[in-house]
């Protein structure tokens, strides 16, 4: 059996790229896309425990449909700010967009 | 009914007040008969009280019986609603429940008119159940609350016409002045109660002669108490309350303002004079003190007063005195048996004089003069109760004020009693004033005159039935008299403090005194009958001398001054204090600077994405190291 580290250790590497991708990319769809990146490796995460500590038990697994539910949710309503941004603005450069502050 | 049931005493009296409040404009003659009756039925009520308490008098260690019901208990300690019957509060009731019916009576002709008619009863008949409740509480507590009940009562019936600025002010300074002896009163209640652990009367004085407080606590405490005494009962120096306080109708100063609430001050140190024995002799020396003062100071005021309530005011305060002096001898037989006489004569003085108010509408002596042709009956009353005031045998008076000139000479230092002796001579010479200026010679103001007429019958009734007992109220120091009245003996033998005391007559005192008086009496018919032309010269003579008299030895002014230069610039400093530093400064200050710092603050926001993002991911890294250092 696969240790468990090399699963966490996948994680961390996802979770990684996905903050690198949120601090360093300028468009709003490409940091909606690294902010899914991280969902997922803790979704990872979540797998690999339930299997490994609880393997008779789905907490670990259902927590990681609920993550995939609300990712597709918020991805829908993010995608729905960004378009809305984009019609104003003709931008999604996130660098261009400051309208959030007082 | 028994002493048991003393509690309807004042449940009369108080279910009257709320029916009256309520509806009293709707019933006939404005309730004033309901008033009259509720403390009529209180006065009956006190005959079988009284005669239950004369079968279990002569008991061996009878002291009183306690009723009533706990009315809120607390882990430490138990809020009372208990009366006790003893024979201090007998006397006391006797003088209150029945000078009240008659002066109640005799407002219904004074009041007739007045456009606050049913008011005038309503706060009458609260005043008569805060008076019986002061009287019969067993407990410090209820006392107090009574004590303040009288007070409210006194400011709504001396500012009764409020509309007269003079009347409201008279009302206010009331109020305050003897709130600062209330204050000491508290003061005292609480101190003896932390260390007795109860405000029951009994128990505390149990407390204190088992030598429960040590004797400077004890002092301290009983002075306090006594300085309740002072306010209330107006003593120097709070006495500047009174002569004020006869802008009331006259016959709220007749009730409150001679027979009953200014002798709760008395009544409270002889309730108490137990524990002024115990405590340090400079406590009674204190009260002798302050009676004494007040005795000297009021009976030279008088003189030179020209109001005639005012006059009456002044022998009140010093009559008051002279108690607060038997007192300090130890005396509360002397002191109580001057309280019973008084509450006769006195209220007959008030009521004489608002007799020659209701017929002339004239208050100022110089203004009246030859009244005894037009109102007969009212100049014999007045000249009862000014025989009985100085003390001239065989009146009530002389019988009281002899009492308490003997324990004087007994107890008392002989500067003391020679004071008293010179207090009596000033009292003949400013009552026989009084009666010579209003009630003989020629009349200074016709059309006052023309207008003088007697009194209604109902007004002169109760002024006849004082003068009766002004006359007689005084035999009570016989023993025989008591006998045959149902009592043990003389009022020595009825309230005493240690042991009784059979009716004694030292004859030097007795002649003493008398020669003062008709002294007295002589000198102020030399200066005043007729055209008081030698007072005219004497007071140029003594010009210094009566324009302070006249100006009341600058208490008022004196206190005028502390009040402009001391309290209120006090009170400004502290309000400016208030405004300045605790609201501008400490309350809109906090707020400001929240408003200041989040509007400097605001600026930091960039409204980036990125930015936001860059500081998440920062103190997530910034807590994952604190989070580790903290768990190696």
């Amino acid at each position: 059996m696969i240790p468990i580290q090399h699963f966490l250790v996948l994680s961390s590497i996802l979770f990684s790229l996905g903050i690198y991708g949120v601090l360093a990319r300028r468009s709003a769809v490409l940091i909606l896309m690294s902010v899914e990146l991280m969902l997922q490796a803790v979704s990872i995460n979540f797998i690999a425990f339930a299997v490994y500590l609880a393997p008779e038990e789905f907490t670990g697994l259902i927590f990681a449909i609920f993550v995939i539910t609300v990712a597709a949710a918020e991805v829908g309503l993010a995608l729905a700010i960004v378009l809305r941004i984009y019609r104003n603005k003709a931008t999604a450069n996130v660098d261009e967009v400051d309208i959030m502050k007082w | 009914m028994g002493m048991d049931d003393a509690w309807l005493l004042p449940a009369v009296p108080a279910a009257a007040f709320a029916a009256l409040l309520l509806f009293g404009k709707y019933l006939p003659r404005k309730g004033d008969w309901l008033a009259i009756g509720a403390i009529a039925a209180s006065f009956a009520l006190f005959i079988p009280v009284l005669a239950d308490l004369l079968d279990e008098v002569g008991r061996e260690g009878f002291a009183g019986v306690v009723s009533g019901t706990d009315w809120v208990e607390f882990d430490t300690f138990n809020l009372r609603l208990g009366f006790m019957v003893d024979q201090l509060a007998i006397v006391m009731l006797a003088v209150v429940t029945f000078v009240s019916t008659l002066i109640e009576i005799y407002s219904v002709g004074y009041m007739k008119g007045d456009p606050r008619y049913g008011w005038f009863f309503t706060a009458m008949t609260l005043f008569v159940t805060a008076m019986i409740t002061l009287v019969l509480a067993d407990n410090l507590l209820l006392l107090y609350v009574a004590w303040e009940g009288v007070g409210f009562c006194s400011y709504l019936l001396i500012g009764f016409w409020h509309e007269r600025r003079s009347a409201a002010e008279a009302a206010k300074k009331a109020f305050i002045t003897t709130r600062i002896g209330d204050v000491g009163l508290l003061i005292g209640i609480i101190l003896l109660w932390r260390e007795a652990g109860t405000f029951s009367i009994r128990e505390i004085i149990e407390f204190a002669q088992d030598g429960g407080y040590s004797a400077e606590y004890l002092t301290t405490a009983v002075l306090f108490v006594f300085a309740g005494a002072v306010g209330k009962s107006a003593q120097f120096p709070l006495h500047v309350w009174l002569p004020d306080a006869m802008e009331g109708p006259t016959p709220v100063s007749a009730l409150i303002h001679a027979a009953t609430m200014v002798v709760a001050g008395v009544y409270l140190v002889a309730r108490m004079m137990p524990l002024f024995v115990v405590a340090d002799p400079v406590a009674l020396d204190v009260v002798t003190a302050i009676g004494l003062t007040t005795v000297m100071l009021s009976a030279t005021m008088a003189i030179v007063a020209t109001d005639i309530k005012r006059v009456v005011a002044y022998s009140t305060m010093n009559s008051l005195g002279l108690m607060m002096v038997a007192l300090g001898a130890h005396s509360v037989t002397a002191a109580l048996f001057y309280l019973f006489v008084h509450g006769f004569f006195k209220a007959l003085l008030f009521m004489g004089a608002g007799s020659v108010i209701h017929g002339t509408e004239r208050q100022e002596v110089w203004e009246l003069g030859g009244l005894a042709r037009k109102m007969p009956l009212t100049a014999l009353a007045f000249a009862v109760g000014t025989l009985a005031m100085i003390g001239i045998f065989p009146f009530s008076g002389f019988w009281a004020k002899d009492e308490i000139v003997n324990v004087a000479a007994d107890e008392l230092a002989w500067i003391v009693v020679a004071f008293l002796v010179f207090s009596i001579f000033l009292t003949a010479v400013y009552m026989t004033r009084l009666y010579l200026l209003v009630f003989t010679g020629r009349p200074r103001d016709d059309h006052a005159h023309e207008h003088a007429h007697e009194a209604p019958p109902v007004m002169s009734l109760p002024v006849l039935v004082l003068a009766a007992l002004a006359v007689i109220a005084g035999f009570w120091a016989f023993d025989q008299v008591g006998r045959a009245l149902g009592f043990p003996g003389g009022i020595g033998e009825f309230v005493f403090l240690d042991e009784a005391q059979e009716f004694a007559f030292p004859v030097v005192a007795a002649i003493s005194s008398s020669l003062a008086a008709v002294g007295g009496m002589a000198f102020a018919y030399a200066l005043w009958f007729g055209e008081a032309e030698q007072a005219r010269q004497l007071g140029e003579r003594f010009r210094p001398l009566y324009k302070l008299w006249k100006n009341r030895y600058y208490f008022d002014d004196a206190y005028q001054w502390a009040i402009n230069n001391l309290v209120l610039v006090g009170g400004n400093v502290i309000a400016w204090f208030d405004r300045n530093v605790v609201n501008d400064t400490g309350v809109d200050g906090s707020a400001g600077l929240a408003v200041f710092s989040g509007f400097q603050m605001k600026f930091s926001q960039t409204g980036r994405l990125p930015n936001y993002a860059l500081a998440i991911v920062m103190g997530v890294i910034i807590l994952a190291i604190v989070f580790l250092a903290v768990r190696v």
